[in-house]
């Protein structure tokens, strides 16, 4: 049994054939992945297919944009710890810019970008600042009022469109030769997913150093993270900030590919749903937050066929998984490091400090 | 803004709002218990309050056989259909919460997993329950029937004192009583409280655990039971989406008296019932949410831990 | 040897109607070892909290380096070098030990979160000299070969070892040291000792709790001691142990015993 356990232990074999690989190989590797996330679109296997929903739509929204949102939750609930319960409101933030501006003003998408993420950023700061010296629980209800209070604020908003939302929203202009239309699901997947991997690549960054050190330290324990004079307030607004702004992202960009937003789209359940990506994939690693966004993503929408009773399926699931795993199908490493250079040294006990 | 009908059915509200406010006070006993416990926010307890609301309906309609379009009972007959009522909706949302620690903590809990995979597995339950509902009553809300003639009492500086909501804030302040006495008189009372303040010594001092949890979750449920049958026989009606929105509110409450604390839970039913009917009556019923939640918000950033802080060990209902 | 590193004036803590510490006074001077010792629950661990920033006294004042630091957040006092370590050891038990002592290092480093990000030349300057200095404390404290193991599979004498080297690594003009030895074999409280004083001899201030009286004997320059919250004695180590309020706290132990 142990034995099997540990053969079917494949984060573990990954991790280590990535670090034996030499780098041309984990570059070559690396290319191969991205090559096949571009190509998904064209796939087209049974398996995968999602009946009853078009599947180049179903890469983009809800799988591109979960495994976006995850990644962005990820960065506080994951690393620093801290429990949002109303990350919806950065991704609402984010798309209500792209549709009052896309639709009042004659900006077009790349310029409404940056004003969605600064604003999603903005706001994250408004919210975090005051309340993120609240222990864990007290934090969760709080977000989760916030969340709820952006939707109830649009709802009863007539200058914002109500409850009736906006309509008519402009799609981005075309990059290259690639068109933005609503009939062509694939320009928006490819821009997503490039979005995603440049924040997967400044998330990592940022985790291998002192951003992540000082996150590692205030989610194990705050006081003494303050006590190693990490300031603690601080680095937890910036884990808000970035979480907001990477959904800033998801809401631009969602809202210029459904050209019509309404505020009820954006309710709890996408919060929980989101949450449950990190928490379904292995809260805290990013591969396994982005495998627990596709499955939990994909899952409802391949099995539509099953109409009646698939979100009772998906329920009970998430029951059943956390059961067995509870630490997420990919959890964070907690296997060892030893690195030879350090296996090997003399032990001397005799160094000097300056 | 209409402060002018603020002013003029001022009483009217209050009376409405402590109505609503010892649901919800009940309701938050539930979250608050579990949470002395355990540490956690009992996710699906909301849908333990949403299958109580069924229940009861299901005790009306199918037991006592009240058909919607009959006329109201009176009498010994009405009585006993109120009691048959309330003790099946108290009794199918305590069965309902041990149900859900058994498929949704236990396992996690014995395995030492972390918070947030428990609260995964909670909202998975919360989820599964909600969905189970809405497919069964084909996403349309439930009426129920109409058990007692609701007349008017009495009038009081001008507002209308309602015989329904009178009987749901004494016998709302009776299972309070009865809880009370139940923490603080019995052994099981005291193993509860034990746990709350030290879940290991308490087990060193031979408390069984598991069966503290148990008895901590059906007591919840009880409370939400006898929430969701006052509920119903006040606004008459339920759907599968219920106990979202009264979940969100008597959690907000018991995070407002500070989780944990069965006076604090108790305190911010009523502030949170009183608040959101007073705020509705000035702002309209579309901003209630968002007064309440700014409110919670200033509480908590000048009491970090709610008003009545944490300690369900000194509490006093 | 006279410039003073750390003063406390007439430190007063009371907890709702208990006084913890009660007209506190202490002067620690640059370059020495101070032990602080006295009978469980004098007051010896608030004395750290105080200084750290942990608690806010009630009444008096903290001086380091000549600044008052009561009311200040602790990060700040820990930047102003202060370190500590903790007497019930509180390790990042999910890090790294070489992670451990390298969030201490990050403390003087300029980079933020937005420089990590696009990693400039200064983050992985600071980088490179952080993972090296913790990699050299990790040596000095002797356990290097431990830099790739999780703080919480650490054997017990290394996780107060690599509590020091955290501390250390923050470069503290003072630093605060709970029990380091406690559980530890007399073998190990001899090469500690040695440690403490290689610490002291590489120009650090050391403030010390201990309760083994060889050790503090062995590395002390001067010992204060507290008993219910009152600094009763203050001095030399052969002054100490001849304060007939030192014996009478001790009463039934005499001071060499141990």
């Amino acid at each position: 049994m142990a034995n099997l356990k540990s053969s079917l232990n494949l984060r573990d074999k990954g991790a280590e054939y990535w670090e034996r690989s030499p780098k041309w190989r984990r570059v070559a590797l690396a290319i191969f992945f991205i090559a096949i996330c571009y190509a998904l679109p064209f796939l087209n296997n049974p398996l995968v297919n999602t009946p009853g929903s078009d599947f180049q739509s179903v890469l983009f929204y809800p799988v591109g944009m979960y495994v976006l949102m995850a990644i962005g939750l990820n960065i506080v609930v994951g690393k620093s710890g801290l429990l949002d319960l109303g990350y919806v409101a950065f991704f609402a933030i984010g798309a209500y810019t792209m549709a009052i501006l896309g639709t009042k003003t004659s900006l077009n998408f790349w310029e409404i970008l940056p004003i969605g993420v600064g604003l999603a950023m903005l706001s994250g700061v408004l919210l975090g600042t005051p309340t993120l010296r609240l222990r864990g629980d007290y934090l969760a209800i709080v977000t989760l009022g916030f969340g709820e209070i952006v939707r109830i604020f649009a709802v009863n908003t007539d200058a914002i469109g109500g409850s009736r939302g906006i309509a008519g929203i402009p799609t981005p202009p075309d990059v290259f030769n690639a068109k933005f239309t609503i009939l062509d699901p694939k320009p928006y997947y490819w821009m997503l997913l490039t979005f995603t991997l440049l924040i997967i690549w400044m998330v990592r960054r940022m985790a291998a150093r002192r951003p992540g050190r000082a996150w590692d330290a205030i989610r194990q324990d705050d006081d003494v993270a303050q006590l190693m004079g990490i300031n603690t307030r601080k680095y937890k607004v910036w884990a808000f900030v970035l979480g907001a702004a990477v959904a800033g992202v998801g809401g631009v960009v969602y809202a210029s590919q459904i050209l019509s937003i309404v505020p009820d789209q954006f309710n709890l359940n996408i919060s929980i749903l989101i949450l449950a990506c990190v928490v379904f994939g292995g809260i805290g690693n990013v591969w396994g937050v982005i495998l627990g966004a596709v499955l939990l993503a994909f899952t409802p929408e391949r099995i539509r066929f099953l109409s009646q009773p698939r979100i009772l399926v998906f329920g009970i699931a998430l029951v059943v998984m956390m059961n067995l795993r509870p630490d997420g199908i990919l959890p964070k490493k907690k296997r060892e490091h030893f690195d030879p250079d350090w296996h090997t040294v003399e032990e001397s006990g005799e160094g000097e400090i300056k | 803004m209409d402060f002018a009908l603020l002013h003029d059915a001022f009483w009217g509200l209050t009376f409405d709002g402590i109505a609503l406010g010892a649901i919800y006070a009940l309701i938050s006993l539930g979250y608050t218990l579990v949470y002395g416990v355990l540490r956690l926010i009992n996710f699906a307890h909301s849908e333990v309050f949403m299958i109580g609301t069924f229940a009861a309906l299901v005790a009306a309609s199918g037991i006592m056989g009240v058909k919607v379009e009959d006329d109201p009972r009176t009498g010994v007959s009405m009585i006993l259909t109120l009691i048959v009522c309330l003790v099946v909706a108290m009794l199918a949302s305590a069965i309902t919460a041990v149900l859900v620690e058994i498929v949704a903590y236990r396992r996690l809990r014995q395995r030492g997993a972390t918070k947030l995979a428990t609260l995964i597995s909670a909202i998975g339950v919360s989820i599964s329950l909600v969905e189970l509902f809405r497919i069964i009553t084909d996403s349309l809300p439930r009426e129920f029937p109409r058990i007692m003639e609701k007349t008017f009492l009495f009038s009081y500086a001008g507002a209308d004192v309602r015989n329904d909501k009178v009987i749901v804030i004494i016998a709302a302040g009776l299972m309070m009583f009865a809880l009370e006495r139940f923490i603080t008189k019995t052994r099981l009372g005291k193993g509860i409280r034990a746990v709350s303040m030290d879940e290991n010594t308490s087990t060193l001092m031979g408390v069984n655990i598991n069966r503290v949890i148990t008895v901590t979750f059906f007591a919840g449920g009880l409370m939400a039971g006898a929430a969701a049958f006052f509920y119903i026989l006040v606004y008459e009606n339920t759907s599968f989406k219920v106990g979202f929105f009264l979940g969100i509110s008597a959690f907000t409450a018991a995070v407002l008296g500070g989780i944990g604390n069965l006076k604090g839970a108790l305190f911010g039913g009523f502030a949170l019932g009183l608040m959101e009917t007073w705020t509705s009556a000035v702002f309209g019923t579309a901003w209630k949410a968002v007064i309440s939640f700014i409110i919670l918000v200033l509480v908590l950033l000048i009491k970090p831990t709610g008003l009545f802080g944490e300690s369900i060990q000194q509490a006093r209902v | 040897m006279s410039e003073n590193v750390l003063e406390l004036k007439n430190i007063t803590m009371k907890f709702g109607g208990v006084t913890a510490l009660n007209e506190v006074n202490l002067v620690v001077k640059k370059g020495e070892i101070l032990a602080l010792i006295g009978p469980n629950g004098a007051g010896k661990t608030t004395v750290f909290n105080v200084i750290t920033g942990v608690y806010k006294p009630t009444s008096g004042d903290v001086v380091f380096q000549g600044e008052s630091i009561v009311g200040k957040k602790r990060f700040k006092i820990t930047k102003l070098g202060i370190a500590r370590t903790f007497q019930n050891i509180r390790l990042f038990g999910e890090s790294s030990a070489l992670e451990n002592v390298v969030t201490g290092a990050d403390v003087h480093s300029k980079t933020g979160v937005v420089g990590s990000i696009f990693g400039t030349p200064r983050s992985r300057r600071e980088e490179k000299a952080n993972l090296e200095r913790a990699l050299e404390l990790l040596d000095f404290m002797g356990i290097k070969k431990r830099a790739g193991q999780l703080g919480k599979n650490l054997p017990y004498g290394d996780q107060r070892r690599l509590e020091i080297a955290r501390a250390l690594a923050t470069n503290p003009k003072l630093l605060l040291l709970d029990e380091p030895a406690a559980g530890f074999n007399p073998a190990e409280k001899v090469a500690l000792a040695e440690t403490i004083k290689k610490i002291r001899d590489a120009g650090y201030t050391v403030l010390l709790i201990e309760h083994d009286m060889s050790l503090i004997m062995g590395v002390s320059d001067r010992v204060a001691v507290l008993d219910f919250g009152t600094k009763i004695a203050d001095g030399s180590t052969t002054e100490v142990q001849n304060d007939p309020r030192v014996i009478e706290a001790y009463l039934g132990a005499p001071a060499d015993a141990s």
